[in-house]
This record gives C-alpha cells, structure tokens and sequence, in this order.
C-alpha cells in the first residue's frame, strides 16, 4: 500500500476519531440490514408471497423507505465523508470540531428511534410523510417528522466537521491547495448541508402543525419536490467522489486531465444542482407549459457531471494502462485489480449506474413522467441507482476502510468479490420485470395489484420474477452486512494480515497522456443509443396500451 | 484565493442567481424554492469565505516564517 493512502492514514487517527468512524460505520450497516428486511417483507406481500393487514403492510412500506433512503444511505455517507475528510490531514490525521461530530452523530442516531417510533405507532405515512394521510394520528406523526428535523440537525454538524477538518489540512505542508479529494470532500460536505436545509424547510412546519403549534403546512409537496430533487444528486455526488478516491487507492492512477480540470467537475454538480430541480415539478398542474419545456431541457444537463467524472477515470484508467503496455480495446480492463472486493463492487456499479441512468432518462421526459409516475416502473428503475449504484459503492468503500478503521482483514474477501454480481442479478430481475410491468400500468405503493382477478396477465407473470429478485438482492446486501461486521469483529484474523494492494496502474504521467482512450467515449456513444432506444420503446409500449383510446376522451 | 476558494465561490454565484429568479420572477414562483436555493448560497458563500480566510491567513503565517 503506498504510504500516503488513504487507508494508511486512516491507521493514524486517534482511537477517539476511529470511534467516531467505527460509531457511523455500524449504524450505517445496522440500518441496512434492517431496511432490506422491511423491504423484502413489502416485496412479498406485494407480490402476493406473504399476507398482511394494509396497515402492517404500509408500516413495512415505509419503514423500507425511511429506513434505507434516508438512513442508511446518510449514515454510511457520512462515515465516509469523515473518513475522506480525516484523511486529507495526512501525517497527523484528525477530525475537527469532534464534539460537533459527535453531537450529530447522536442527533441522527435520535432521529432514526423516532423516526420508526412515528412509523409503527401512527399512521404510515411513506417516506416523504404528506400530511395530508395523518389523519387523527397528529402526535405520532410529530414524532415522525421530528426524527426527520434531527436527522437533518445530526446531518449539518456532521459536515460543519467534515468542512472544519479540510480546512484544517490546509495548515499542513503543501497543503494550501486542497487535493481534488480534498475539494470534492469540501463540495459534498457543502451539498449536505443544502440539503439538511431543505430538510427542515419541508419538515420543519409539519411537525409544528402536528404538534398543535402551526397551521396546516399548505406546500409540503413543493418541499418535498425540493428535497428530493438534492436527495437525487448528493448520494450520486457521493458515489463519484468514492469512486474517484477508490480507483486511485487501488491502483495508483489519478486524473490525466490535472487537478483544477477534476476539481471544475465536481463543481459542475453544484452548478447543475438548482437549475435541473424543475422536472420534479412536471406533475404540479399548475406549472406553466414555458416552464414544463425549460424543465425537460434542462433535465437533459442532469447526467452531465456524473458522465464527465466516469469519463475522467476511466479514460485515466486506460491510459496508464496502456502506458503499461495493454493491447487491444478492452485489453486494459484486464489490469484493473479485481481482486479487490472493492473493484468488483465499483465496476458493477457502473454497469447498473448506466441502465439506471437509461432508465431515469425515459422518466424525466415530459410526456413520459405524468404517465409513469404512479407506477411499478418507479421503484424498478430507482434500484438500479439506489442499490445498484450507490449502496454497492457505498459497500465498496466500507470493504476497503472498515479494515483500516477497525484494524482487522476483511472476512473471506473471495465471497465479498463475489456479491456485487449477485446484487446485480437479482436487481436486473427485479427491474425489468418491474419496469415490463409498470409499463403496463402496474401502479406503485398498492399492496394488492391483481384487482380481483381484473388485473392483466403480464403483471401476474412478472411477480414472481420481481419477488425472486427482492430475494436475491436481500440476501447478497445482508451477506455484504454479515461480512463485514464479521470482519469489523475478527472473524478475518484466522486467514492472516491483509495483503496490501500496490498501486499497479500508475504510470508517469506524461506515457500515460499520449496514450489513445476510446472506451469512456464509447461507453457514453453506447448510453445515448441506449436512452434513444429505451424512450423509443417506450413510447410504443404505450402507445399500444388500450388506455390510449380511453385518455382521447378525456378533457 | 486559490482555485479552492475560487470554485465555491463561483457555486454560491449561480445558486445566489438561481435564488433571486426563484424570488422575484413570477414565472418560477414555487413555494420554498427561493428559501432553500437562497440559504444553499448562503452556505457555499460562507465556505468559500472561509476557505479564502484559512488560505490568507496561511499564507501570512509562511510569510513570517519566511
């Protein structure tokens, strides 16, 4: 391992930082586990494989939702973002502001107990809690949107901490400029506390009102949109930044295109975020027809920094590669290290980043959003980015810290390689049958679809299908957890100190520069095709449903 | 300023121009848009005086022990 990795830094941290990072790291897997359950329960009792009453049944819905999109997911990126942040203080690694660190750390533990205290004892009201279903449920919704509140307190003074401890590097030697790492922390950390905002800004005055102590929140579904729209981008921004960290732990290289070029693309993620924001708004019947338009162009820049980021590794990956002397188009993807547990689970992610991104495309079109917002094609393509693409990356990179941080080897690191191509299984399952389904109109957020027997056949037939795969993608995401708790505890030790990955890519940078990189271009030649292909096919499939002949009279 | 400072500045920039749309053309009037997009460029705005602030003062301090 190079001697100013990441994870050699890591090492150097005080036993109270390690905690911190062991504290965030274990909720995050906790949460995980928990929330893949409730989700497989719903996935059966939706498909008609386990019997509930509604109520049980939307309590499990939700506790899915909350659970896993924001808990886990939040968890899990800030053990990251402060291990990331702790580690640009090289040679003497902290955390500043540790007590504000702490203080959020305890504030989002607080809002996760009452979070799934609202959950269980009021009325479930799904993860984004509109007021309008809490009906005499007030104190237990209050509770809900109280854990939401504290979630988002815990969020900021985590990332104030985050922001504090690169500032801190700073003061180190040559260390004035931030690494792009270091920026990216910074941009994150940034976008996190934007979003802890809107948090509060949609949650904020329902729980005053459900508490008896303000008026009916009237814009809580334009809150929400605005919410959702940043809770889109910051675990995606996220992603890349790990990816981009991760590649060059593991293999040496960084970005051929300089630092300020990489630091100008995480900027673009910030840049892009306010202004993509408007297709949230396409089902709001009052949005004005210039702003629909503005919002489907716009909505086209969407994808833009996440491409540009695949773009920059990748055609830095094969650079150096071919620096090194790899032959042919692919010849290089062969001396990537995917040995590495963490390797196999960013290379898959990309895959499922990319059908995911196929997907989203056809989604956030005009036309095409008010006719498949309401149904199984939602939650089927989603997993390709929450599951596929984030949680997979989210588990490579604590594959490759939880070592360091905790001190101990992974356990059987050979299954751990193994995961991510059965996560992916069972996603594409889940997917395509969902999305086949929802296609043809299978609605979204029903526990019982089959319409006494009135329902079409091809959503009986794609049932099964979404229920294996609901199975799949739990047990590899709960093998992923036993695993790595189990390497957090020791159970690696018998198999021997870990083998220290070497940078086996780099290459000086000026070989690596006049080396020919097609492949990043072509993927991205490959996804336009395919967005074309995929809206093209979509239209027919819609075209050709009966409902087209009922909407003509519809005014 | 390094270009550290300089890029989150740029950020809270568009977001502040973003913000007054949202507040002020009726045309992009949703509730809470200019709330939230305005304190995320306050939020950018503040790091990126800070980051210029921690850099400044570094640099005075290498000066002196120059």
């Amino acid at each position: 391992m190079a001697n100013n990795s990441i994870s050699q830094f890591l090492r150097t941290l005080s036993a109270g930082d390690r905690m911190l990072l062991k504290a965030l790291s274990s909720c995050a897997l906790a949460t995980l586990a928990l929330g893949v359950v409730f989700g497989l329960i719903t996935a059966l009792i939706r498909t008609g494989y386990a019997g509930a009453e509604p109520q049980t049944g939307y309590r499990m819905m939700t506790g899915h939702g909350v659970t896993v999109f924001f808990y886990w997911l939040y968890f899990a990126q800030m053990a990251l973002l402060m291990a990331l942040s702790a580690a640009q203080t090289r040679g003497r690694a902290r955390v500043a502001l540790a007590p504000a660190a702490w203080a959020g750390l305890l504030l989002m533990v607080l809002g996760f107990a009452a979070s799934q205290t609202g959950s269980w004892t009021g009325t479930p009201l799904l993860y984004d809690g509109s007021p309008d279903l809490v009906g005499e449920n007030r104190w237990q919704a209050g509770v809900f949107y109280s854990g939401y509140v504290l979630l988002a307190s815990g969020l900021f003074l985590l990332s104030v901490s985050a922001v504090g401890t690169a500032i801190a590097a700073k003061a180190g030697p040559d260390q004035r400029v931030w690494s792009t790492i270091g920026f990216a922390v910074v941009a994150w950390a940034g976008l996190v506390m934007v979003s802890s905002l809107a948090t509060l800004n949609t949650f904020l005055p329902a729980a005053a009102w459900a508490f008896g102590w303000g008026q009916v929140p009237t814009s809580h579904s334009t809150g929400w949109h605005l919410l959702f729209h940043n809770l889109h981008y910051l675990p995606l921004m996220g992603t890349v930044i790990i990816w981009y960290a991760l590649v060059q732990e593991m293999t040496g290289v960084s970005s051929i295109f300089g630092r300020r070029f990489s630091k100008g693309i995480f900027t673009l993620y910030l840049v892009f975020v306010p202004p993509t924001s408007l297709y949230h708004m396409f089902l709001e019947p009052d949005l004005s027809p210039v702003l629909r338009g503005l919002g489907s162009l716009l909505s086209l820049l969407i994808s833009v920094p996440t491409i540009a980021v695949f773009l920059v590794i990748v055609s830095s990956l094969e650079a150096n590669a071919r620096a090194r002397g790899a032959r042919g188009l692919f010849g290089w993807l062969r001396m990537l290290p995917w040995q590495e547990p963490a390797m196999a689970a960013i290379g898959m992610a990309a895959v499922n980043l990319a059908l995911g991104g196929i997907f989203a495309f056809v989604l956030i079109q005009e036309q095409l959003a008010p006719l498949l917002s309401d149904t199984f094609f939602i939650p089927a393509y989603f997993h390709f980015l929450t599951v596929g693409t984030v949680t997979l990356t989210l588990l490579a990179a604590f594959a490759w810290s939880m070592p360091a941080i905790f001190g101990r080897p992974l356990w059987a690191p050979r299954l751990l390689r193994l995961l991510p191509y059965g996560l992916t299984l069972g996603l594409a399952m889940f997917g395509a049958a969902g999305m086949s389904a929802g296609l043809t109109g299978m609605p979204r957020r029903v526990l019982d679809a089959t319409y006494d027997g009135t329902a079409p056949d091809l959503w009986s037939a794609m049932s099964p299908i979404i229920a294996l795969g609901a199975v799949i993608m739990t047990f590899s995401l709960l093998l992923y957890v036993v695993l790595l708790v189990g390497s957090a505890l020791g159970a690696g030790r018998r198999e021997g100190a870990p083998e220290p990955a070497a940078p086996i890519l780099a290459s000086t940078e000026g070989a690596a520069v006049r080396q020919k990189a097609w492949t990043a271009p072509l993927c991205v030649l490959v996804l336009i095709i395919g967005m074309y292909a995929a809206t093209i096919l979509a239209f027919s499939l819609l075209r050709a449903l009966p409902l087209a002949t009922a909407a003509a009279g519809v005014h | 300023m390094t270009e550290d400072s300089v890029l989150i500045g740029l950020v809270s920039l568009v977001w502040i121009a973003l913000a007054a749309l949202y507040a002020f053309e009726p045309m992009f009037a949703m509730p809470g848009s200019a709330i939230v997009w305005g304190s995320g460029a306050a939020v950018f705005l503040a790091l990126a005086a800070i980051t210029a602030i921690a850099e400044r003062r570094l640099r005075q301090a290498g000066k002196r022990d120059r």
